[in-house]
This record gives structure tokens, sequence and C-alpha cells, in this order.
């Protein structure tokens, strides 16, 4: 009896109702995780948390104790962590084993930057708040005690090298400021002049026409160039000088006194002291540097700023390049073809173009456009600068016309929905009234369509900025010397390689030497890829929302 | 209005309408013209593979007599001829006119050889000794005018080395170290070892070992970077010897090349010398390699090529594995090794045959007979490839049996390069596979939740949000899968495979503990049974993660990886299989779960009332109505979404080692096409062999997930327009 009742139950489907409704939930719970994780992780890094001291066990290596920041812990069986580190001594007793990971920075005075340790061995832990946190241009953090500063060979010691440290920290910032100013500015302008005039001559020399009117010309324009040159670079010089002045000795975690540049450091804060507010403004700050700042040490420190506004340059000129062409095609199919079995294979492919795999177009873009059609401008129109390639080499146009192709089907599927979705009554009517179908199209249709073009744009969009491997192939790069935009005529450089927000995550991540360094600030990029795709999508949906209600009420 | 405005306004809205047509017309055409254009680019790069090569005759010239040993130029422009006096004679390949000549001895010279290892250095044999002569092709521009004015030098003094009598001999030289090997008396090898060679300095205070031999040999050839000797003899005896340390040679191997009675007719080293080519009277040319199995060190015949004519002389290219056959009928075949084919034959129309030479780059050939010559034009760009290279084992030089094998760069010309595509089909199979262990369990199931049972208030949140996934950068996915599952995973091996097996059991146990509840409570959650689970399933996670370093030491004795590997013999790598299943599975599971979920919501309605009202369950109409008319929507579903992991790229990239082995064990890695693209098509020389196998395969890649999607397509429709009638 019992035994009928319970294939009963299974009979009533009610156990596999629940299977699937588990299935639901996994899916459900793994786009929410993720997005947690990545949430979590990427926003925590700029968090300014506490530095402690770490006392480890006297017979340990190092007596003094540890300063660092905890970052992570596991647990892992005895026997695992005896293979790790064998001459750990850990009760018999106790099969598994608590370890934790402290950030003790320091990489260059004391390697390793990361330690692995076992709750047996700590001892105690205290927050000392006389402990200084120094972000550096190089070599990551330096944790430690401050000793005394050296400003304009005047030493301060105690508290009042504290505020006179701070003080010279912004004298360093102005000064490198006015440095960049100097380097991206007038030296630039005259490397890119000089560059220009190279070219003229060697134009000259393959024309085979002798010109002493132009050469003299070019000429006068070096030496004015060379003058501008010397007075900037003198300046440089100044101010790189002054920037070296000062200095700081610090005393790290084992006693010794290490001599810090003041150049050489980004920032300094006391996080110990901090309140919640003081860790707040800390927070925003970091946030803002992060935003705005150029990478430094490999990509693992600094902004991302180039990769941002790689990414929104490309996906611009990839949308101005993919609106027309993905629009006119779906007009040509759904209002000017003839409709027939042509017109239906054409839209099959059109649809299957947007499952075919994005490297493939990565190895069609490199070959069609990159050494193909970039190989002949080149040939044509730049031949003085050959054999050095101008567009014959992967670069922002390239990766731009790449990726329009990549997302052209997804213009077209959504613009042809929405000219489907067009009562023909409407279309009817205005050429009952006399217009053409070309003031139809432009007047009725287009209009009354907008919203879902703009649904597949929003759409093309977020695919192409998540998109990356295509793009390894066609002109990212890890790090570009500058940006696509600048000052210099044309303003608007598409030969020039860019960064890239996706790109970055995996050179970082995976091309760093110390990804154990790196990996926070992967997270904060994948955050704010993730962010800007989410937001995109999100636009997209609630557009074709608001679109499908306007034409139930158009039908009603 | 004017009449003549009404007529203005009219022909302007005649030509604006006229315009958009043709306009409209042109950009569709475009963007479908741009579409075909990707298929005809990639197969318009792919084609030269497999295209035959070509032998053109491009002059004749009379020679001035005939050379001891004839070469051609690094950019195939021109000729030398080193004469039995000594002469050195360089010429133009177009007309034959002499460019320069120069003298280098006074004495007859007996024989001529290139120094191995050497760029255009040759040794020449006289009655008093060796002299070596350095071959230069100096450019210089005479405005835009470039001139090359060949001339020769002496690297060591013009004075002969003296060697005393020799047979058959050969010098390698490395940086400062020349060796020299000769044959003396048949029976006697002499290995001659120079340290300091230096240019400018005569050849001094080298170590001259003689040994002396069991058997007697004609011909002595070094070996790979000049270790080894190959000793033959007319009869097709081999004799290897190891001569790392000269004063004391060691035997390798010695055995036959042919069959009793046979001789050989010619033999030829190919570049890198691991291969020597044996040409004999049956027609045929063998390629035999020194091999190193269990049994030892041995000479195996790999692959042999038949002729229609007895084969006369034996020609090597000096940058790839192919050599040329020239036959006593006069006809000329190039060959290759790797891919096993004769890629050209042609007749030369050559009357008289004394000697030939291939250039370098192997682009033209050089023929000498009697005071004549003649040049051919090579057209024979990608040799090493076949359809049999690309997808069957192939015999590589040194290896012990016939692999497959993906090895693409060449740290120098000797290496020869393995093009095998299958471990990459191997490998995009099994990321593919293991991606759809995952994803289609849960996408079919989690879409016939969403589309039969789910309340309609939570249906309108779950199925954007699960939509939305699919537009997660897969960038972010595979490093999540790299640098956070992976470690993960291998930390918690335990942990999550029992979590996986506990799943079900769980889920089942608490739906039989939820029937237990009133009635009235599971009547109000029937539709929300998917928000209900999740802290379940949060708990049988944490449960399975937190049980799982105990059962590991119960289990394993406190190390899984190093069970696998002792008792079932299963490496583990920490970037597998098994996360890339996790990770592209999560990257599919929106993809096939939107497509079924629709197709399952757009069963009609009257199907469903109709099997309720016939007495049948929700569970029955579900298995036996809704499902079978879904079919063919979950099938193109399925279809779409091993689309989308056969040509997945980040993911694969991030998550694997990128190592193309061909092991299905789940926890090893894998190389795939996409990943393989992704990696090296920057750094493959654009229209080498290898730029063009790597467009195969994305062109393999386009029309497999091309086929894929087209399928699911007709599928679906076909089976839309039939299930519609019901």
């Amino acid at each position: 009896m019992a035994k009928r009742k319970r294939t009963g139950w299974f009979a009533s489907g009610e156990p596999w109702i629940w299977l699937n409704a588990a299935a639901v939930g996994i899916s459900i719970s793994a786009v929410l995780g993720l997005l947690l994780l990545i949430g979590s992780q990427g926003l925590s890094h700029f968090w300014p948390s506490d530095v402690e001291a770490v006392q480890l066990r006297a017979d340990n290596a190092s007596a003094a104790p540890l300063l660092g920041e905890w970052v992570g812990s596991e647990t892992v069986s005895r026997q695992q962590f005896m293979e790790a580190s064998p001459q750990a001594e850990i009760p018999h007793d106790e099969p598994l084993v608590e370890r934790r990971l402290l950030k003790t920075g320091n990489r260059r005075e004391a390697p390793p930057d990361f330690r692995w340790l076992d709750s047996h061995e700590i001892v105690s832990t205290t927050i000392p708040d006389d402990v200084i946190v120094i972000e550096r241009t190089e070599w990551g953090n330096l944790y430690g005690r401050l000793v005394s500063v050296t400003l304009d060979n005047r030493v301060q010691e105690g508290e009042a090298a504290i505020d006179a440290f701070m003080a010279a920290l912004e004298r360093v910032e102005t000064l490198r400021g006015s440095i960049v100013e100097l380097e991206g500015g007038a030296i630039a302008s005259v490397n890119s002049g000089l560059e220009k005039i190279r070219l003229e001559r060697r134009a000259m020399q393959m024309s085979d026409e002798a010109d002493p009117a132009r050469e003299a010309r070019i000429a006068a324009r070096q030496a004015e160039l060379d003058a501008i040159y010397q007075t900037a670079e003198a300046e440089l010089r100044d101010a790189q000088a002054a920037l070296r002045r000062d200095s700081a000795e610090i005393r790290i975690s084992d006693g010794r006194i290490v001599t810090l540049n003041l150049a050489d450091t980004v920032r300094a804060w006391y996080p110990n002291r901090m309140g919640v507010i003081d860790k707040i403004a800390h927070y925003g700050a970091s946030l803002w540097i992060f935003l705005s700042d150029s990478p430094r040490e490999a990509n693992t420190e600094g902004g991302i700023f180039p990769a941002i506004f790689g990414t929104v340059m490309m996906v611009l000129l990839m949308s101005v390049l993919v609106t027309p062409f993905g629009v006119i095609a779906a007009v040509y199919l759904r209002e000017y073809a003839r409709q027939g079995a042509f017109v239906r294979l054409i839209r099959i492919a059109v649809n299957n173009l947007a499952g075919v795999p994005s490297i493939v177009y990565g190895v069609f873009g490199l070959g069609f456009f990159v050494y193909f059609v970039g190989g002949s401008i080149d040939q044509l129109f730049y031949p003085e600068a050959l054999p050095a390639p101008t567009f014959g080499t992967p670069g922002l146009l390239w990766a731009s016309l790449t990726l329009a192709l990549l997302t052209v089907p997804v213009v077209i599927v959504s613009t042809e929905e929405g000219l489907t979705r067009i009562p023909r009554a409407v279309r009817e009517g205005s050429l009952a009234l006399g217009a053409t179908k070309a003031e139809t199209l432009f007047r009725i249709v287009l209009p009354m369509a907008s919203p879902s073009i703009l649904t597949g744009v929003i759409l093309a969009i977020a695919r192409a900025a998540g998109e990356v491997a295509p793009l390894m192939l066609v002109g990212v790069v890890k790090l570009a010397p500058t940006l696509p935009l600048d000052g210099e005529f044309p303003f608007l450089h598409l030969d020039r390689k860019f960064m890239h927000l996706g790109f970055h995550i995996y050179d970082v991540g995976f091309q760093s030497p110390n990804v154990e360094a790196a990996r926070p600030l992967v997270y904060a990029t994948a955050l704010l890829l993730v962010l800007i795709i989410l937001v995109l999508n999100l636009t997209a949906i609630m557009l074709r929302n608001r679109l499908e209600a306007r034409y139930r009420s158009l039908e009603g | 209005m004017s009449k003549h405005a009404i007529g203005r306004l009219r022909a302007r809205r005649r030509i604006v309408n006229a315009l958009t047509t043709h306009v409209v017309g042109l950009g569709g055409a475009a963007v479908i013209g741009a579409i075909a254009l990707i298929f005809f680019y990639l197969l318009w790069v792919v084609v030269p593979l497999f295209q035959p090569a070509s032998v053109a005759p491009a002059a004749t010239f009379e020679g001035t007599q005939a050379p001891l040993l004839a070469d051609i130029d690094e950019n195939s422009e021109i000729g030398l001829q080193i004469t039995a006096d000594g002469r050195f004679r360089f010429f133009s390949l177009a007309d034959g006119a002499t460019m320069a000549s120069f003298e280098s001895t006074s004495e007859p010279v007996i024989g001529a050889a290139r120094v191995l290892g050497s760029n255009n250095q040759f040794v020449l044999r006289t009655a008093s000794g060796l002299v070596f002569v350095d071959v230069r092709y100096p450019v210089s521009f005479d405005g835009e005018v470039r001139r090359v004015s060949p001339t020769i030098d002496f690297p060591f003094e013009d004075q002969p080395l003296s060697v005393g009598d020799l047979d058959g001999f050969e010098v390698h030289r490395t940086d400062s170290r020349v060796t020299l090997a000769a044959l003396r008396n048949g029976n006697e090898l002499v290995l001659t070892r120079y340290d300091d060679a230096e240019p400018g300095f005569p050849l001094e205070f080298g170590r001259t070992h003689s040994t002396v031999l069991e058997n007697r040999y004609e011909r002595v050839l070094f070996g790979p970077r000049g270790d080894w000797l190959y000793l033959l003899d007319k009869n097709g005896t081999i004799e290897v010897l190891d001569i790392v340390v000269p004063a004391a040679p060691q035997a390798v191997f010695r055995g036959r090349l042919l069959p009793e009675r046979q001789r050989p007719i010619a033999i030829e080293p190919l570049i890198g010398r691991y291969s020597l080519m044996v040409a004999d009277s049956r027609n045929r040319v063998t390629q035999w390699f020194l091999l190193r199995d269990e049994f030892g060190y041995r000479m195996a015949a790999a692959r042999h090529f038949d002729f229609d004519a007895r084969p006369r002389q034996l020609l090597a290219e000096s940058r790839r594995k192919g050599f040329a056959v020239i036959d006593e009928a006069g006809q000329l075949h190039l060959a290759y090794t790797t891919s096993h084919r004769v890629t050209a034959t042609t007749a030369l129309g050559v009357t008289e045959l004394d000697g030939a030479v291939l250039s370098p780059r192997g682009d033209r050939l050089l023929v000498t007979g009697g005071d004549r010559m003649a040049v051919f034009d090579i057209h024979n760009e990608h040799p090493d490839v076949s359809v049999t290279a690309l997808w069957s084992k192939v015999w590589y030089e040194g290896y012990p049996e016939p692999v497959w094998s993906w090895q693409s760069s060449a740290a120098d010309n000797a290496f020869e390069p393995k093009f095998s595509q299958t471990p990459l089909a191997f490998g995009t199979l099994k990321a593919a596979f293991y991606a759809m262990l995952v994803a289609m369990p849960i996408a079919i199931m989690g879409a016939i939740y969403t589309a039969y049972f789910m309340a309609p208030a939570m249906r309108r949140w779950v199925k954007p949000g699960i939509e939305i996934m699919a537009a997660l950068p897969t960038v972010i996915l595979g490093f999540l899968a790299g640098l956070w599952l992976a470690p993960l995973l291998e930390a918690n091996l335990v942990g999550v495979v029992s979590t996986v097996l506990l799943l079900p059991l769980a889920i089942l146990l608490f739906a039989r503990l939820w029937q237990l509840l009133p009635g009235r409570v599971t009547q109000a959650a029937a539709g929300w049974q998917g928000a209900i689970i999740v802290p379940v399933l949060a708990l049988i996670v944490w449960a399975g993660f937190a049980a799982g370093p105990s059962l590991e030491l119960m289990l394993f004795g406190g190390d899984a990886k190093a069970w696998l590997l002792s008792e079932l013999g299963l490496e583990y790598d920490q970037r597998n299989a098994l996360v890339v299943g996790i990770a592209m599975g999560l990257a599919v599971i929106p993809t096939i779960f939107s497509i079924a979920e629709d197709a399952i919501y757009g069963v009609p309605r009257h199907l469903i009332n109709g099997s309720l009202a016939l007495g049948a369950t929700w569970w029955q109409t579900l298995v036996r109505v809704v499902l079978l008319t879904a079919s063919p929507g979950i099938f193109s579903a399925v279809m779409i979404g091993m689309g989308r992991a056969v040509g997945e790229t980040m993911i694969v990239l991030m998550a694997t080692g990128n190592t193309a082995v061909m092991d299905l064990n789940i926890f090893q890695g894998m190389r795939t096409f996409s990943a393989n693209l992704a990696v090296e098509l920057p750094e493959s020389e654009v229209g080498g062999t290898h730029y063009r196998v790597l467009f195969l395969a994305a062109l393999v890649l386009f029309m497999i997930t091309f086929a894929f999607n087209t399928i699911a397509e007709l599928v679906r429709q076909r089976l839309r327009t039939r299930y519609g009638s019901l």
C-alpha cells in the first residue's frame, strides 16, 4: 500500500516540478551570485581597511610584528597545508587548518607582499594608530611608521613631520601635474611636428623633384621647433629636479629604516586614525582616481581612464557605422525587397550571423580590413611612412568596423521587428493621401520604428562593449601611449591603437606577473563593465516594453 | 501655388523617391554583400593551401663549363658556379651574363662542398688540402636602384689546410667550432675539431681522432647540430655514430636502409638532418629517421613516395621539409614529407643533366647539363599542408609513431611544424560537451518550469533576469572562472562533487517534506516553487562545502587530487574542463533557456486545455502534449546553444591551460579552435602556411556554427508549420 502511494507521488509529477523549479532557482542564484561577487569584491577594494600589527610566534623567522591588511582566509586539510609549508608546526590532533592572507606590501624592501599565515602562528594582533600607508608610483604600497621628513634640507620629526609630509605631498602633486602638462603639451606637439617634417622630407625625396623653397621652409620650421623644444626641455628638467627635492624616512615592520623620495609617492594615509567619515572621503577619492587616472605598474595599479575612453570611442564610432547600414538593410528587406524565398533566405542568414563566433569576425577583420584594405591605403596614401604601417596595422577604425559588422544583425533584426509591428493601415493611409513611398518611409514608418531602431543600437552597443576576442586581433593593446582623441590635428586618430575595459580585465588578470596584487583592480574593472552593460540592456528592455504598450494601443 | 511651382515640387518628390529606392537597395545589397564577403574572403585566404605547385621554364643560356658545385643567392637572382679550376663565377639568373668572377686557388679542385651550419661558406678540396671560401652578396643603392656586387673572401686565410688523403668528407661549423668528418681508406673515420676558429686567422690547434670501423663506407654525413654522423656504404648499410665526444664515437645504430639486393641511387638529408631521403631502383624514395622508443635507437622508414621512372637526383629544400626528385625520364617532382604529397610533376625538357640546385627560398631551380644551363621558376607556396596532414595522424621526424599534434611555433627552420587540426577540434568539442552537460539540464528544466508552472508575476521578472545573463560579457565569466572558480574548485573539489550529488536527493527530500504542509499553504505556493527553493539550495551548497574537508579526510586521506592520480591515474590541472563546463555552461544557459521557454510558452492553449479536460494531470499534459509539441523548439535551442559553446573564446582562453592535449579527462584542460586563433593569429606571418591554416580554422568555425544555426532555424520552421495545423 505504502509503495503504491510512493509511485503515486512520483507519477503526480510533484517531485519533478520541484526539480524543474530548482533549475530556475540555480539560474537565478547564479546570476545574482555573480553580480554580488563582482560587486562586493570590486567595491571593497577602495575601502581603507585597518592595518594590523600581527605578532607571530617568536620561533618564527621574523620576530617583529608584521604590518598589513587582511585580505582573505581559507580552510585546508593538515596534509595539504604541510605540503605547501613543510616546516610549519601544527598540532596533530587538528585535521583542518585555517590560514589567512595578509597583505604586507613593501614589495621592494621585504618581499613577498602577500603572506599566508596559519592561525596557530599568530599570537596577537593589534591596531597601532601610528601606521602610515603610502601608495607609491612603483613597487606598490609601503606600510610603516613615519620617522622624519626632509623638506628642502630641513629635517622634521615627530607629529610635526606628519603635517609637513602631507603638505609636501600636495606640492608633489601640483608639480607632477605641471610636468604632465609639459610633456603632453609643448613636447608632444614638437615631437609630432618633427615626425611630420621627417615624412615630408621623405616624400620630397621620393618624388625626385628639387624644391628649394619648400626645403627652406621645412628647415625654418625645424629650427623653430628645435628652439621650442630646448626651452620646454629646460623647464621640464627644472620641474623634475624640484619634484625630487624632498624625502622621508619610514621605519618598516622589521625595524629597518627606508628612505623614500616624495617624487615616488602618490598618496599617503593613516588608516587606523580615520573615522568613518574620513574613510568614506578616502573611498570616494580612491574611486575617482580609479576612474580618472592612467594605469601604472604594468596596469596593476592606478586607474583605468584610457580603457574607459578607448571603449567609449570605439563603441561610438561603431554605432555611427552600424546604425545607417543596419536600418537601411532592414528597410530594404521589409519595405522594398519583394517578399519571397530569396528574402527569407537572407533573413535566415542574417539571423545566423548573430550566432557566428565573434573570433571569426576578428579573423576576418585582421585579414581583410587590416592587412588588405589597410595595407592598400598605406601603399596609396602613406608611402613615405613605409615600411612602418599607418593603417596597415590594427587600430581604432578597423576595430570599430569589425564590431559594426558583428553587431549589424542585431540592428537589422530589431529594426525589422519594429517595421513589422507597424500596421499596414498606417502605410496605406499615407499612400492613399498621395505621399510617395519615400515620404511614407521618412515621415511615417521610420519615426514609428525609431524606438526599435534605438533598442537595436543599444543592444549592439552592449554587445560591442563586452566583446574582447575580436578586438584582440584588430586593435586593442594592453597599454596605449596616447588616447585616440587629442589636440593634435586631425584630433580623432583612427589609426591609433587603444585600450579596452574587457581586454584590460583579461590582460591584468592573466598576463600580469603579480596576479594577487592585481586581483582587486580586475574586480573593480569587471564591475564597471558589468554596470555599463546592465544599464544599456535595461534601457533597451524598458524601451521595448514601452514600445509594446504603444502598439497595443494603436491596434486597439 | 503656381503651376510651375507644383511641377517643380512634383519633380523633386519624384527624384527623392527614386533616390531613396536606389539608396535603400544599394545599402541592402551592401550589407548582404558584406555577409557574403566574410565567407568568400576566408575562403580566398584558405584556398591557396590546396593549390598544386607549378614549375615554369624561365631562361636557358650557355654555361662555361660543367661546375663542381652550383648555388643560388638568397634573393634567387644570382647564380654561382664553382669550377674545377677553382673559379667562382657569379652570373645573372635572368640572362646568364657573368657579374663577377674570382679565382680562389691556383691548384685544381677535386671536390667542393657547403660548410654545414654556416651562411654561404664553402670548402674546396685540392691536392694540398682544404680551402675555405666565404661568399657574400653586399647590396648598395645607387639612388633608388638596388645593386648587388657578389664577392668572395677567405675566412681562415687562403693557405690550404693540410688534411692528408681523404675519400669523403663533410665540414660542420657552429660559431667558433669547426668539425671535419672524413673517411680514409674506406674504413677509417677521421674527426678533426678546431675549437677556436676565428675569421682572419688560420685554422689551428685541431685535435684529430681516428677510428677504424668494422665496415667500409663511402659517404659520411653530419646529423642534427653536428652531434651525430651517418655513415653510408653503396649497398644501403647505415651506421649512426654519436660524436658529441669526438675521441670516442658511440655506435647508436647499424642496419640497412633497403631490402637485400637493392642499392641506393641517391641519399639526401633533409633540413635539420634528422631525416635521410633514400632513392632506390624500385622508383621509390623513402624517408628514414632515427627515433628512440622502448627498444632504444633505431632508424625507421616513416613514409615513401613512388614514381614512374627511376630517380636520378634528390634535392633538399633549405627552409622546410620538402625535396625535389629528378628522374631518368627528365621529369621534376616536387614533394613534401610531412604532408606526404607530391605537389608538382613537370617535364624539364633538358637533354643533358649533370646537376641541379634549388634556391634557398625554394622558388627557383638551376639545372646544369653539358655547357648549357636552365632556370625554372617554382611556385610552391604551401606543400606542407594536405587533408591528411591536417586531420590524420602524421609521423613526424623523431617521433616513435604517428600522432595528432598541434605545434605551430618554430624555433628555427629545422623544426617541423605540426598543423594537425584534430587536437583542436577535439578540444573544441570537449569544451562544448562539458558546457552542454551543465547547461542543457538546467536551461531546459528551467524553461519548462518558467513557461508552464511559474506564476505570471514571477515570470515577468525571471525571464528578463536570466536573459540579461546572455549580455554578461564572456570576458567576465572567463576571468571569474580562471581566477575565482578554478582555485575554489581545486581547494574544495570534494565539497563541490558532494554538493552536485546531494542536490537532486535533497531537493526530492524537501519536496516530500513540503507535501506534509497543509494544503492551503501548498496551494498558495504553487507557481512560486522557484523562489521557495532558493534558500534550500543555499543550505545544500553550504552543507556540501562545509562537509567537503571532512569528507576528503575520510574518503581520500585528506588529498583528493593525490587520490585521483594514484587510484584512477587522472591528472588534475587547476584550469580544467570542469571549470570551463561550469563557466561556459553559464554563458550558454540563457541562450537555450530563452528559445526553449518561448517554444514551450507558445504551445497553443487549446491543446493543454483539451488534455486537461480529458482527465490528464498537469504533469501528464506537460510530458505527453506540451513537450512533444515544443520539442522542435527545444531542439533548435540546443543547437543554437551548441553553436555558441563551440565558438566561445574568452572563457576557454582564460579558464583552461590552452594545451593541445587529447584526453577526455574532466580534470584536464584543452585548446580550442577559437582560443588558438586568439593566441596565435597576431603572431603568424601574413600569407604563410600557419596564417592560412589559422584562417582555415576560422572558416571551419564559421561553417559549423552557420550550419548549426541554419539547421535549427529550418527544423523550427518546418515543425512549426506541421504542429501549427493541430
